[in-house]
């Protein structure tokens, strides 16, 4: 069928009609009055559960996911920028849900590419009673429909009612359309509606997607209360990703945690002495033990995640050889997960975090004096002394190098990134970028190299354990983990390879410029 | 996409009633739906409750001056749109024959405006005017499948054979003809005696039979498909077994 755009909605201001036809109708009274004749449709009342990843992923796409339900187990719907679907439930969804444990249909076809590898769960729940009108002409025919929707945002918070009347136009009814659109616009009570009812409802119970995370740093902020307000952000990151840990929501809890922590350990390296030093000798160890607990599970995460894919790469075996090595993991990271579970339920990470964020917060709420290192000037010295140090370590680089210096490099390429993060606010913009953007091209070729590596030698480990385990592996899972490895192996020389002609364009006069202009 | 026409050489046989319910019917089973009504006298525009009238008429449609797309109507039932009739129709074998100046191929004309819609539908289903003209030759050619409404009488499958003989004359595109039999009497012997007989004996006739009956006759009184009104009547199943037989030779 021909595609019709959005239809356009209207907000009713006037009382709520619980979608009751008289006033319903009488709402609509000056539809009528242009002769049509409007004809009531069955009034429907469905319980809608709105849909998001906890970092918005799907309303940053301008997509909206609802699971909408009146008996049984009802559907899952997804709309919005080129994507449209509704799946018909066998049974009543768990939530949270990863895209894999979602029904398989056009829902879950159009949420997966946006979900990526996070789960979806209840943003906001409502009661929404609706009634369709159709709009009749002279011989009878629906011309138009109205659709009146009245949403009761029920949970977390119980709002007031929110009415929603949209215009859904006819194909070759163009015309009657727009007549009855007028109608209601300059109608008393209608108003064009700003938003769609999900955005209305978003509004009433107060949820903001767009907020920023945390507070940024300013330019004039004391260097101290900079540095603390950088990490009380972090602090806040770890904090907040626990839960979906603990939960094993999905894998990017742990990875946005695991992230915060070691920018927190970055900056505490490379600006901690802006703070007190007791402070930074008391809980500076708990983040490298935050730091070691959570890494077992990650790599196995990462592992897991890219398992199909490296599957996929085998030439000379089958995807199905790896099976074992697949429950390895698996069992692997179960004992892992129970792990940093015991850790991060545990009184050290309490008194870690909570104790932590209160220091800061005490740095942050202190008095301030006129004669203080800005946050300007603390970013410009620190960044500077950290490029020098990325670049001295850059040059010494030869093809001839160890593994260990080109190691190196890359933890320090990623302190100096972290350092640019925090430091964003206070940077020109449009340089900032630019400088990321460099570093980060000599960032991904460190990183597949480090990655061949590390991978290469954990298969020979995860082989060695194989064989000791109590079933030994079929011949082929260690003949396709060995296809892996030398794969690994490849990419790592690849990697090396690129390496030299990627550091000698970094250390090239353009990076120094852009890095100067970034520069207050 | 799947082209369908309900044709008959004969009027008054059924091809109107079997075009709105069947469309009706697979639409409601999920296909993407139009019908083109090309009979002037515009009796399934005037069943969906629409005006009979196609802006520019058939020149404008049939010379290609306006889209196809353009003279759409949505009908009121969802997946289920309609092109409606236009009394100017009645001079379509002539714009027809005006077309082969442009392209050589006027018997192809109406299959040619119909790929315009290939994206947008399923199935298109043609109702047609009862003649042996160029209209019906653009149709013909066209379909991917003839439905054939004819009454269990001789003089009726007399017709039916000449419309077989006439569709073997076709070099290629030659539709599938498939024929059931329409407004059928069993209080009627001879009604019944083809009714048995015939699918037994010839290929491409349904064993599916629509009976006459007086709730059919009320579609033009309620001015809705059948199933809409009387969902469970005997009529309608009958048609629901004869779409799910269409179904089946025409996979989506």
């Amino acid at each position: 069928m021909p595609k019709e755009s959005r239809p356009p909605s209207l907000h009713w201001q006037g009382e709520p009609t619980r979608g009751e036809v008289a006033a319903v109708l009488a709402a609509l009274e000056p539809v009528a009055a242009r002769g049509y004749e409007l004809s009531a449709g069955p009034r429907r009342v469905r319980t809608v559960t709105y849909l998001d990843t906890v970092d918005w992923r799907l309303r940053g796409k301008g997509l909206v996911a609802s699971h909408e339900r009146a008996s049984g187990p009802g559907t899952l719907t997804i709309d919005g920028d080129g994507v449209s679907g509704t799946t018909r439930l066998a049974e009543p969804p768990q939530w949270p849900a990863r895209a894999e444990q979602l029904p398989d249909g056009e829902a879950r076809d159009g949420m997966a590419p946006a979900m990526w590898v996070r789960a979806v769960g209840p943003v906001l729940r409502s009661r929404t009673v609706t009634r369709e009108v159709a709009v009749l002409d002279d011989e009878g025919k629906t011309v138009a429909r109205l659709d009146w929707a009245e949403a009761t945002g029920t949970d977390p918070v119980t709002t007031t009612p929110l009415v929603r009347v949209s215009l859904l136009p006819l194909l070759g009814y163009g015309r009657d359309a727009k007549r009855v659109r007028k109608a209601l616009r300059t109608a008393e009570g209608f108003a064009d509606a700003d938003g769609d009812l999900y955005d209305g409802l978003l509004t009433a119970a107060g949820i903001k997607p767009d907020e920023a995370a945390a507070p940024a740093i300013t330019r004039g902020m004391p260097a101290d209360v900079a540095v603390a307000t950088a990490l009380h952000g972090f602090a806040r990151v770890i904090a907040v990703n626990v839960n979906g840990v603990l939960d094993d929501i999905d894998t990017e809890f742990l990875h946005d945690l695991r992230v915060a922590v070691r920018r927190t350990r970055s900056l505490l390296k490379l600006a901690g002495d802006m703070l007190p030093p007791p402070l930074v000798a008391r809980y500076a160890p708990g983040f490298k033990w935050l730091g070691d607990v959570t890494t077992p599970t990650r790599d196995l995460d990462v592992y897991l995640l890219e398992f199909d894919a490296l599957a996929a790469m085998l030439v000379a075996g089958e995807p199905d050889d790896l099976a074992p090595f697949g429950e390895l993991l698996q069992s692997e990271r179960e004992k892992a997960r129970r792990t940093l579970a015991r850790a991060l339920r545990s009184q050290r990470f309490t008194r870690l975090i909570e104790g932590w964020q209160a220091a800061l917060t005490e740095i942050i709420e202190r008095e301030r004096s006129e004669e203080e290192l800005s946050a300007e000037s603390l970013a410009g010295q620190r960044v500077r002394r950290m490029v020098k140090k990325v670049v001295r370590r850059a040059r010494s680089i030869t093809p001839e190098s160890p593994a260990e210096a080109v190691h190196d490099l890359r933890k320090r390429c990623k302190e100096l990134r972290y350092l640019l993060e925090v430091v964003k606010p206070v940077c020109d913009q449009a340089a900032h970028r630019a400088v990321i953007k460099d570093l980060k091209k000599v960032q991904d070729i460190l990183g597949a190299f480090q990655d061949g590596e590390v991978q290469s030698h954990s298969l020979r480990d995860y082989a060695e354990r194989l064989q000791a385990g109590s079933t030994r592996p079929p011949a082929a899972t260690l003949l396709a983990m060995g296809e892996l490895s030398a794969r690994f192996v490849e990419m790592q020389l690849r990697a090396r390879h690129d390496l030299t002609e990627a550091l000698d364009r970094f250390l090239g006069p353009a990076t120094h410029e852009r890095i100067e202009a970034l520069l207050p | 996409m799947k082209v369908i026409a309900s044709y008959n050489l004969k009027g008054g046989v059924g091809k109107t009633t079997a075009a709105v319910n069947l469309a009706y019917l697979a639409s409601a089973r999920g296909r993407r739906t139009l019908i083109w009504d090309l009979d002037p006298q515009g009796a399934a525009t005037y069943l969906f409750r629409v005006k009979p009238k196609v802006k520019g008429g058939s020149t404008k449609l049939v010379g290609g001056a306006r889209p196809v797309g353009a003279a759409l109507k949505g009908t009121d039932f969802a997946g289920l749109d309609l092109l409606p009739a236009d009394f100017t129709y009645r001079n379509m074998d002539l714009d027809l024959a005006r077309s082969q100046h442009k392209t050589g191929k006027a018997a192809r004309a109406l299959a040619r405006l119909l790929r315009e819609l290939a994206d947008d539908y399923d199935v298109v289903f043609l109702d047609t005017p009862p003649s042996l003209s160029l209209v019906s030759e653009n149709v013909l050619h066209a379909a991917d499948l003839v439905l054939v409404p004819i009454i269990p009488t001789v003089l009726a499958l007399r017709t039916f054979d000449q419309l077989a003989e006439f569709v073997d004359t076709f070099d290629h595109d030659r539709p599938r003809l498939h024929a059931f039999f329409s407004m059928t009497d069993r209080r009627k012997a001879l009604h019944r005696e083809i009714i048995a007989e015939l699918p037994r004996q010839r290929a491409g006739i349904s064993p599916t039979t629509i009976p006459a009956l007086a709730v059919i006759e009320q579609m033009a009184v309620r001015r809705a498909p059948l199933p809409c009104y009387a969902p469970k009547s005997a009529a309608t199943r009958a048609f629901e077994a004869l779409w799910s037989e269409i179904a089946e030779l025409l996979p989506a």
